[in-house]
């Protein structure tokens, strides 16, 4: 018994690694009197370093759940590794905020690396209450992080608004895993998909066909939950204002971290419920019908998120609905039901990495430039800083979903997974929906490049501008040569295989 | 032969692009060179090919084929024949020319070559793909460079063309996107010459794919075929697709009017024989005589419009639409005479107007504006460019033993041997167009160089050593495909009759 807690301590080595850095980044703050702030960032990098070494190690082990709770497979390690990466980025662009010198900020990097253990716990358990506390964690961070601005009109209302809207959604979700407990006596996923194990009734096979009205209200409850993390419509109000008043850095962790962590949070309930090998007939058909309101979610989504996008004059509340619709465009691979659909939803996160780390890393570049987010400011800047712009090009390219890049090759997943799924008009949509994106796309580069040469110098951070070099290099290399990260969202479906649960 | 050239003619103009970039920003002298070299390389190599290419078989060429994205199927296939090498050379011809026609640019200079010959890049890669994934790719790389040559260095409403002609485009490629996707499915590869030989088993119905072959009372080679056919049909234009093509042939700098219309608009063409008509053979010959009626539409509306243009840039541009219509009424005839009147329509096409575009732009440069009714008696100042403009006019008017007679006469010959008598109706009705071709091109003579001199332009110096030298070669073809056709006609023979064969029409 012993035995196995220490096994089960073992495997939460990386989560466990995590929070003893966070506290660590707090204590050094305060040790500091906050004078320090720079070494706190190199702190975090060190941790969220260690901790991506320890998932590293994790590689290939064999799918299983410890201290009753908690599932250690390489879904899970898919997103915390992708968390990693997304932090450490983000932490290179607060330690190059150039408007964040005057805060104190070391509690932001303990709130940070606060929000990845949230992340941690949320993506890697069956468990709905688990799950649910993962996601409170990410969420209590977040608040505070939108907020850090305090003197600040936009950011304090930033914060009141995404508190308000989160406090509602994550009652609304609560609820509905409060029903479904109520309806198969068990709040473990995998015991509800597969039923009748270990004393518990019928589990959810029963349940769908007596009452198939509670679970659509229960599920229906839960998704819209996660459909307010990851920002779908209609759950997306809090998306452009929360996304404008913010930090930019913080900004970027909520469009990039938090977004993936609520596609893999809600990619594994969809998954272990209703997609998984070992789940019963009656409750994989009823899934299918699931599906088909997640791709109507999708649909409407991606058609909003595009729309609201081309009226827009600030590049930040641009980006912000282009996050939107480009969740829109992941739920199409959730809405397949399939293993090839999740996938593709998986390669496009990873694909929406690379390029939206980009166009935030950009944005928080020339915020520093011109202090000001329109995209008017931008005019014939892209002759003064021409690699910074022309990386955004690689990006905006990436974002529009045009080759050879990252973006393209996710998008072509997702629309043959869809088309394989009989969800052609979906990917229709979704087509057309690219086109739209290009107008508004577009528009930053006719700033940046189809104006005379700007008169304003460009700022020299040439550890920055070399990230987001980099991060544009990455967004080519990785559609020319794919099989790294399609192999990597394929490892990633012991998910749905009989090992895990 | 060696199967690496056709991947050297494409990927030189990279290596171009990268030296460039490489090269300090005030170093145009050097930039130039390394495009003229970078440029003039693959036309060598693109000659070394055409001659030394097989003309008895209909088999692809020069082929090479590697594994790429091995996890979807996709490789690296590249080949060429009959149809697609002419195309080839051509592409390496203009764009070579395309250099020194632009050594007036002094705005950014560097970042135009690398652009110029990014384009290269994309263009060739087309013409050469046998791979369909790696055909889409090629497609839309040769959009971004074409956006920011528009938009960057065009006319005064260069933005809005730039983005007109993107978005115009992209809708298409959309299209084409979904199709492919659909078709890879039902087929399970990516190669279209392994399409083709499914669809001639009859065995790319979509009948394996969940809605089972037909999708809202429509069979599913039906909506591949339109939905190819219209993406395809953007980049040619057809008539109702074609209006992006006014604005964005008058707002681009001359070299890269030449290159759009002379080039660009081919890939239309090409992507129908090549990636459309064979993969859908049956859908084809349902809407063939629509296809027809598209094409004469293009042929009329073109010549009328261009008829009523005071901008002679937009003249030249509406003529475009006018003489591509040819080529869509060749193909959907059906036959081996108008199959070949069109593939060759789409070289002759490719000098014609790329002379024509070359010609408006050396007045352009002299007198800043393009307004036909603006000049006057120009034969007097500037003779030698009377002369050369004479040949060009004459040449894209089809006058008898320039090459674009050639290619008419047998498009038209060819449509009215079709199998389908309506066809002959269709033949007598673009004769109209030929009628106002001749009209607008012969007025705008008049108006231009003939009458009394205009005084403002009296001392307009003549053409210089470096425009005559970038038209030599143009006019030269247009006269020399017009008295040996066969040099072309030949290489495209077998890989005609073969298509032709393929789907379905009569020898």
């Amino acid at each position: 018994m012993a035995n196995a807690y220490l096994n089960g301590l073992a495997a939460i080595a990386p989560e466990l690694v995590l929070t003893g850095f966070a506290l660590a980044a707090l204590v050094f703050d305060l040790a500091t009197k906050g004078r320090d702030s720079r070494r706190v960032g190199y702190l975090t990098l060190v941790g969220l370093a260690l901790t991506s070494l320890l998932l590293v190690a994790q590689w290939g082990e064999p799918s299983r759940t410890v201290l009753g709770m908690v599932t250690v497979d390489q879904f899970g390690n898919f997103f915390k590794l992708f968390t990693c990466a997304s932090l450490a980025v983000v932490v290179v662009f607060v330690l190059n905020d150039r408007r964040e010198r005057r805060h104190g900020i070391g509690e932001y990097y303990f709130l940070l690396l606060g929000a990845a253990v949230g992340v941690f716990f949320m993506v890697s358990t069956n468990n709905l209450l688990l799950l649910m506390l993962g996601l409170e964690l990410l969420s209590l961070a977040s608040y505070s992080l939108a907020g850090f601005h305090k003197g600040e009109r936009k950011s304090a209302e930033a914060a009141m608004k995404y508190v308000v809207f989160g406090g509602l959604s994550a009652g609304i979700m609560l609820y509905g895993i409060s029903l479904l407990y109520g309806l198969t006596g068990t709040i473990d996923l995998a015991v509800m998909a597969t039923g009748g194990t270990g004393g518990v009734p019928a589990g959810l096979v029963g349940q769908v066909s007596e009452n198939p009205i509670p679970v659509a209200v229960a599920v229906v409850l839960i998704l819209a939950g996660f459909a307010y993390k990851v920002s779908l419509v209609p759950f997306h109000f809090w998306t452009p204002d929360v996304y404008e008043g913010a930090p930019t850095p913080v900004t970027t962790f909520l469009a990039v971290g938090s977004k993936a962590a609520g596609f893999g949070a809600l990619l594994r309930f969809v998954g272990v419920l209703f997609v998984h090998e070992d789940v019963q007939e009656a409750v994989r058909a009823y899934g299918e019908r699931v599906g088909l309101l997640i791709a109507l979610l999708a649909a409407v989504t991606m058609t909003v998120g595009n729309l609201s996008a081309l009226r827009q004059k600030s590049l930040k509340r641009m980006l912000a609905y282009s996050s939107i619709a480009h969740a829109g465009y992941v739920m199409i691979g959730v809405a397949a039901m399939t293993a090839g659909g999740f996938e593709a939803a998986m390669y496009y996160l990873a694909a929406y990495y690379f390029m939206n780390l980009g166009a935030f890393g950009f944005l928080l570049y020339f915020e520093g430039v011109t202090g000001s987010d329109a995209i008017e400011s931008l005019e014939g800047l892209g002759w003064r800083a021409p690699v910074v712009s022309i990386a955004m090009v690689v990006f905006l390219v990436s974002l529009t979903g045009l080759p050879p890049t990252v973006g393209f090759y996710g998008k072509y997943l997702l629309f043959q997974e869809g088309i394989a799924a009989d969800l052609i008009w979906l990917v229709v949509i979704a087509g057309l929906n690219s086109v739209i994106s290009l107008f508004y796309y577009f528009r930053v580069v006719r700033a940046l490049f189809l104006s005379k040469p700007a008169e304003r110098e460009a700022a020299q951070q040439p550890a920055f501008v070399g990230l987001l070099a980099a991060l544009g290099v990455a967004t080519v290399f990785f559609a020319l040569f794919t099989a790294p990260l399609v192999d990597w969202a394929r490892r990633s479906m012991d998910l749905l295989s009989a090992a895990s649960g | 032969m060696d199967s690496t050239l056709l991947t050297w003619i494409t990927f030189i103009p990279l290596i171009g692009t990268a030296v460039i970039m490489c090269l300090p920003q005030r170093a145009l002298g050097a930039v130039k060179v390394v495009s003229l070299v970078a440029t003039f390389i693959p036309l060598v190599l693109a000659t070394v090919a055409y001659v030394g290419f097989d003309k008895t078989t209909e088999q692809m060429q020069l082929v090479a084929n590697v594994p790429w994205i091995s996890g979807l199927g996709v490789n690296y296939h590249v080949g060429v024949d009959g149809l697609s090498l002419p195309l080839v050379w051509l592409t390496t011809l203009l764009l070579f020319i395309g250099v020194p026609a632009s050594f007036g640019i002094e705005k950014a200079g560097r970042a135009y070559y690398a652009l110029l010959l990014l384009l290269e890049v994309g263009i060739v890669g087309v013409f050469v793909s046998l791979d369909y994934f790696l055909f889409y790719v090629y497609w839309e790389i040769m959009l971004l460079p074409m956006y920011f040559l528009i938009g960057i260095w065009g006319g005064p409403r260069r933005e809005y063309a730039a983005i007109k002609f993107f978005l115009y485009t992209l809708a298409g490629s959309v299209l084409m996107l979904v199709a492919l996707v659909a078709l890879r499915l039902s087929s399970g590869t990516f190669s279209i010459l392994e399409m083709v030989d499914m669809a001639q088993a009859g065995a790319l119905t979509g009948a394996n794919l969940p809605f089972g072959g037909v999708l809202l009372g429509m069979k599913f080679t039906t909506w591949v075929f339109w939905f190819l056919f219209v993406a395809f049909a953007i980049k040619v234009p057809v008539f109702p697709f074609h209006t992006w093509l006014p604005d964005a042939h008058v707002q681009a700098p001359t070299p890269i009017s030449v290159i759009l219309a002379g080039i660009l608009l081919k890939l239309g063409g090409y992507g129908m024989l090549r990636a459309c008509f064979p993969i859908v053979p049956d859908a084809f010959r349902t809407f063939a005589y629509a296809l027809g009626v598209l094409g004469v539409i293009s042929i009329i509306y073109g010549a009328f419009v261009a008829l009523g243009q005071t901008d002679f840039k937009r003249m030249v541009a509406y003529s475009s639409v006018s003489h591509m219509g040819y080529v869509l009424l060749g193909f959907a005839a059906l036959t081996e005479w108008g199959m070949s009147g069109a593939a060759l329509q789409m070289f002759n096409h490719g000098t014609s107007s790329a002379a024509l575009f070359l010609v408006v732009g050396v007045i352009y440069d002299r007198a800043h504006h393009r307004d036909l009714n603006g000049f006057g008696g120009l034969s007097q100042p500037m003779p030698v460019y009377w002369g050369l403009t004479t040949v060009a006019f004459f040449a894209a008017l089809g006058l008898p033993g320039m090459a674009g007679f050639v290619s008419e006469a047998l498009t038209l010959v060819g449509a009215y041997d079709s199998a389908d008598p309506r066809f002959r109706i269709l033949v007598l009705l673009s004769v109209i167009g030929i009628v106002i071709t001749a009209g607008f091109l012969l007025w705008a003579m008049q108006r231009v160089f003939l009458g009394s001199l205009n005084e403002k332009y009296k001392d307009l110096p003549d053409i210089n050593l470096r425009e005559i030298l970038c038209q030599a070669p143009l006019l030269f073809l247009c006269v020399a495909l017009g008295i040996f056709p066969h040099f072309l006609l030949d290489w495209m023979e077998p890989s005609v009759r073969h298509l032709v064969g393929l789907l379905g029409g009569a020898g």
